[in-house]
């Protein structure tokens, strides 16, 4: 007999649709279809049941991502002992039930049903998208469906329009057998609940909204319809314009954190659509918009493609060899150590690059610059995460899985905004809202979690920014003082003395809610609700995003999540956990790769002199024992003109960095600024030397996602210029004279496994064997782990911090009156290199700032009105949005735009811990203007400028050394 | 060294010191901030901020100034 304990995925095929959802139900039942005995957990349909023994029943409406529906009748079958044809989707399998799959009359049945589909459908299969990948016609054979005996010529929905208002698929009523799997999917799988049945009967049509074009629905263009759709109703219009691909490869998402799998479907090496992955842990078949479809920069023609050089930011590129741009690069880089010293230059690894690339890069600057000048862009969003955690919990990353979400009792999500940021695991948490999880979210803004349909009713705790330290202070005071701490995990497994100061400091009153409602803004108690909910919950699980980390207590407030966990015995197990929402694809991998001028891959400190020795021996170098300078330092030290030279891969400081006119002063001071890049970005307007970089399509590597899953990214293209990014920095290490020889990331990945002990068990065939592993994989976890801290944690126990309240500098006062707080948007992707150049563009041409409607009035300011918006150090100018999302005396904007210079306002003001920037928190003053800023006016010229600089080397001749220089 | 840049290096100082100091232990607060620039500040910086506190020091605060006196001192091993 075939066994199956199904609800994990061992040895299901994620290419086949199983029909309905597995159960999890641990109670096997045996049944007997078509004469093959199976036993399946109970709650099993009989259409899965069929599928688990490889017996295939037609179907239309089911779905195995979805609930059973039962409207097609198409998977009819007979059951022993049961009267007529039941459906297979909605029967549940029975203890020594005896199935029949085809007989005689269950074919004249479907075929019916085939031909009344039919009837209504029309017959252009050779010219339909679908043609090939129609279920619909796939369905049609399988039944054999010879003749459609009603004719035409009846009414019918052949002449329905099309809508073609989305700039990805078009939606071709006309082909719609109302089979509802797209709106289930909207509801089920995205949970936005767009899309509806419309009328009854004959007339039930899909409808979008009120009956609306896609574009003007609340839409948010997932693409989970489109994957739903049996038929070429919802396609995708690159599909219609290349036709069906041929072949297809599994890789991971270069968007956020959440780190979806992809099978890039192509057609030679054109990329004609990327279907979310079923077989991927993070994201088992969804997507968002910008995974799904905003693949296009990859062939932009923006694209740069041609290594080039110049001597000074006011001469024109010349468009060289990859032999004479690295040579030219290493001569720069190296005269300008001979000339300031050793420590004089420096690098920014990418994290959006993979794993092995970012390691190379900081392996490049410890080894080859030898200094620890090192430091990556998670400075700028998730460092406190790395410090919090290590301090707290001992490791510096998320404690659980995405799936853990689905039995957490209570929610909470501090400084976070899913549904935009990290879409597919926003729309995970929706599903667990919508089975009645308890939602708190402490943030200024309204976000669209607390709007989620069908979901509970959320405690919004609106704050004030930079008050989150005294916030999570006032929950633990509630937590402690009103008796819901886990006692026992706090003896078994917390430092005592640790714990006895923070409790000390914690019940002080003024930590009380009520004393900290002068700091806060928030009633004491709503948050005393708030507390009781998290401290009561069976599973309490906390989810935060830059909204904690991005203060000048960023550290603290990490610190103060851990510390709430710690006390409510929140960690170790399922459904629980303390979870950083990583905002770039790559920012843990790049954390965990060494990145940081402080420690070496794996979050070892440079100072120990152990773990130096281990990395000595292997590289053949001597490593500083010294921290280098971080990114901020860096620019500092830039200014100060003992900074000289940088090697960036993979980022646009200029733009994401706070305080642009300062990071382009200090840009501007160096000697040699090396931009490896996709895009003439923002940063490479000022560099002498412009490598072509390599996106996630073009090259082999790894992504490490937000819950420490580290995931394949297969090349499906050649890069652009013939390299992938890390053959650029392994040319340049050899220019410099420290050789690196590697053939294969793979290689790379099997030298990290050596040097970082939570990576020894890592390997690409382990990775192509299981799919994706989820650090630590070692000895003790050789397949990974997926819970952290469940038995003890890293440092053994955990410790408690004293987390005191330390207002903001940032503060209001009658100069700037109000509070600029940042953050993104669904549809662009961070600095907008990407999203930008894609139709992305359509939901979101330009960042604006979001006003309350009492600060708008008072200020004269209606919707569209062009806003100047000052900070102590710098001006620029937005379009104004009237929005109550926000408090009174808040303002908000996105930094998608280079031009929109969100990031001329922000200050130097930085977490005390990292120097992550607090771009959270800007006092500014906002009033009515006629023109954009004089920084935006400078911006334009010197814009205008590079890109005139740009051309003439464009249209060089092509590079061909790629293969000879690797 | 510009002006600018020791300024920020006399903030960050100031400000880790501030947020680790808690009722008032200003010695406990030095040794915390002593190994947190220890650990994290680069070899250039320390020896700014060393410098500064023995040239000046004005603006430094109490802790900071105990903490710089820890940093100048030979560390054991």
């Amino acid at each position: 007999m075939l066994q199956y304990f199904d609800p994990g995925k061992s040895g299901l095929n994620p290419d086949i649709d199983y029909g309905t959802p597995p159960s999890s139900s641990e109670t096997l039942v045996s049944v007997s279809i078509d004469g093959t005995d199976i036993s399946v957990p109970e709650g099993t349909s009989v259409l899965r049941a069929a599928a688990l023994a490889g017996i295939t029943i037609p179907k239309l409406c089911a779905s195995d991502n979805l609930e059973a529906f039962g409207s097609c009748r198409m998977c009819a079958v007979e059951i022993e002992g049961r009267r007529g044809y039941p459906a297979s989707c909605t029967t549940p399998v029975a203890e020594g039930m005896a199935v029949t799959t085809q007989n005689g009359k269950l074919a004249k049945l479907r075929r019916n049903i085939m031909e009344l589909y039919i009837s209504d459908h029309p017959l252009d299969c050779l010219t339909c998208p679908a043609n090939g990948n129609c279920e619909l016609q796939d369905v049609a054979g399988a039944v054999g469906l010879r003749e459609v005996r009603y004719g035409f010529e009846g009414e019918n929905h052949l002449d329905a329009e099309v809508d073609d208002s989305n700039p990805y698929f078009s939606f071709d009523p006309s082909k719609c057998i109302v089979c509802s799997r797209c709106v289930r999917a909207c509801e089920e799988v995205q949970g936005t609940f767009a899309l509806t049945i419309e009328g009854r009967g004959f007339e039930s049509k899909v409808s979008a909204g009120q009956s609306e074009p896609f574009m003007d629905s609340e839409c948010v263009s997932c693409g989970a319809c489109v994957q739903a759709c049996p038929t070429s109703t919802l396609m995708e219009k690159s599909v219609i314009d290349a036709g069906q691909p041929e072949h297809s490869v599994v890789t991971t998402c270069a968007y956020c954190g959440v780190g979806c799998s992809f099978k890039a479907e192509m057609k030679g090496d054109q990329l004609v659509r990327m279907v979310p992955y079923k077989g991927g842990d993070a994201n088992h078949g969804h997507s968002c918009v910008k995974g799904r479809f905003a693949f296009g920069y990859a062939t932009h023609k923006d694209r740069i493609r041609e290594p080039m050089i110049r001597d000074s930011i006011n001469e024109p590129w010349r468009t060289v060899s990859w032999d004479e741009a690295i040579g030219f690069a290493a001569k720069r880089l190296k005269d300008t150590q001979a000339k300031y010293g050793r420590e004089s230059i420096g690098g920014i690894t990418s994290s959006r690059c993979t794993n092995e690339e970012t390691y190379l890069v900081q392996k490049l600057i410890r080894a080859a610059f030898g200094n620890n000048n090192t430091d990556t862009c998670a400075r700028v969003c998730h460092s406190p995460t790395g410090f919090g955690l290590k301090t707290t919990i001992g490791e510096s990353a998320g404690t659980q899985t995405f799936d853990s979400v689905m039995k957490a009792d209570t929610i909470v999500v501090i400084g976070a905004n899913p549904t935009d940021a990290h879409p597919v695991f926003g729309s995970q948490m929706r599903r667990r809202l919508r089975q009645g999880a308890k939602l708190i979210v402490i943030d200024p803004r309204r976000i669209d979690l607390l709007k989620t349909p069908h979901g509970s009713e959320g405690i919004h705790l609106p704050l004030r920014p930079g008050t989150n330290v005294a916030m999570v202070n006032a929950l633990a005071h509630v937590i402690v003082t009103e008796g819901l701490e886990d006692k026992a995990f706090i003896e078994s497994r917390c430092e005592p003395d640790q714990y006895r100061a923070w409790r000390d400091f914690i019940v002080e009153e003024r930590n009380s809610p009520e004393a900290m409602e002068a700091v806060t803004g928030v009633p004491a108690e709503l948050v005393r609700k708030a507390a009781r909910i998290y401290g009561e919950a069976r599973n309490g699980a906390i989810y935060y995003g830059l909204g904690v980390t991005e203060h000048s207590q960023g550290s603290t407030m990490v610190m103060g999540i851990a510390n709430l966990a710690m006390a409510t015995g929140n960690l170790g197990r399922e459904g629980v956990g303390v979870n950083p929402l990583r905002g770039q694809n790559n920012v843990q991998g790049s954390c965990d790769m060494g990145s940081f001028p402080h420690e070496l891959p794996g979050y070892q400190h440079v100072g120990d002199p152990n773990v130096r020795e281990r990395f000595e021996g292997d590289w053949g170098v001597s490593i500083d024992p010294e921290p280098g300078l971080r990114i901020p330092n860096m620019f500092d030290a830039a200014i100060a003109g003992t900074f000289k030279a940088m090697y960036v891969q993979g980022e646009d400081i200029a733009q994401s960095d706070p305080n642009t006119q300062h990071v382009e002063a200090a840009l501007t001071s160096l000697d040699c600024l090396i931009v490896q890049d996709i895009f003439l970005n923002e940063t490479a307007k000022y560099a002498h030397v412009l490598l072509p970089g390599s996106t996630f399509l073009e090259k082999n590597g790894t992504f490490t996602n937000a819950e420490r899953r580290i995931n394949r990214v297969r090349k499906v293209m050649a890069p652009v210029a013939g390299m992938e990014d890390w053959e650029v920095t392994m040319a340049l290490s050899n220019a410099l004279g420290y050789p690196m020889h590697y053939q294969h990331p793979s290689e790379i990945m099997d030298e990290i496994a050596r040097l970082t002990p939570t990576f020894t068990g890592v390997s690409y065939d382990k990775l192509d064997r299981l799919g994706s592993i989820q650090w630590p994989c070692n000895e003790e976890h050789p397949d990974g782990t997926p819970t952290m801290h469940v038995l003890d944690f890293p440092i053994g126990r955990g410790k408690f911090a004293v987390t005191e309240y330390v207002a903001s500098e940032e503060k209001t006062n009658r100069k700037f009156p109000l509070l600029l707080t940042t953050g993104r948007i669904l549809s662009q992707y961070n600095v907008g290199a990407q999203t930008r150049r894609t139709e992305n563009s359509r939901w979101h041409e330009e960042d604006v700032l979001e006003i309350h409607p009492s600060d708008a009035e008072l200020r004269g300011i209606h919707d569209g009105d062009w806003l100047g918006i000052s900070s102590r150090v710098g001006r620029t100018v937005l379009r104004a949005k009237v929005s109550d999302r926000m408090l009174p005396g808040v303002v908000y904007t996105t930094f998608h735009h280079p031009g929109s210079g969100a990031n001329v306002i922000t200050t130097d003001s930085s977490d005390w811990a990292t120097n992550c920037p607090e771009y959270k928190v800007t006092a500014v003053q906002v009033e009515k203007v006629t023109q954009p800023s004089e920084w935006q006016r400078h911006f334009q010229q010197f814009d205008q400028r590079q890109q005139e600089l740009l051309t003439p080397a464009e249209a060089g001749t092509e590079t061909s050394d790629a293969t000879a220089i690797k | 060294m510009s002006d600018q840049q020791l300024q920020n290096l006399i903030k960050m100082i100031n400000q880790i010191s501030i947020n680790n100091l808690h009722h008032g232990d200003e010695d406990k607060a030095a040794d915390v901030v002593a190994t947190h620039i220890r650990k994290f500040w680069a070899r250039s910086m320390k020896q700014q901020i060393i410098d500064y506190a023995e040239s000046d020091g004005i603006e430094l605060s109490a802790v900071s100034r105990l903490a710089v006196k820890r940093l100048a001192e030979p560390q054991e091993a």
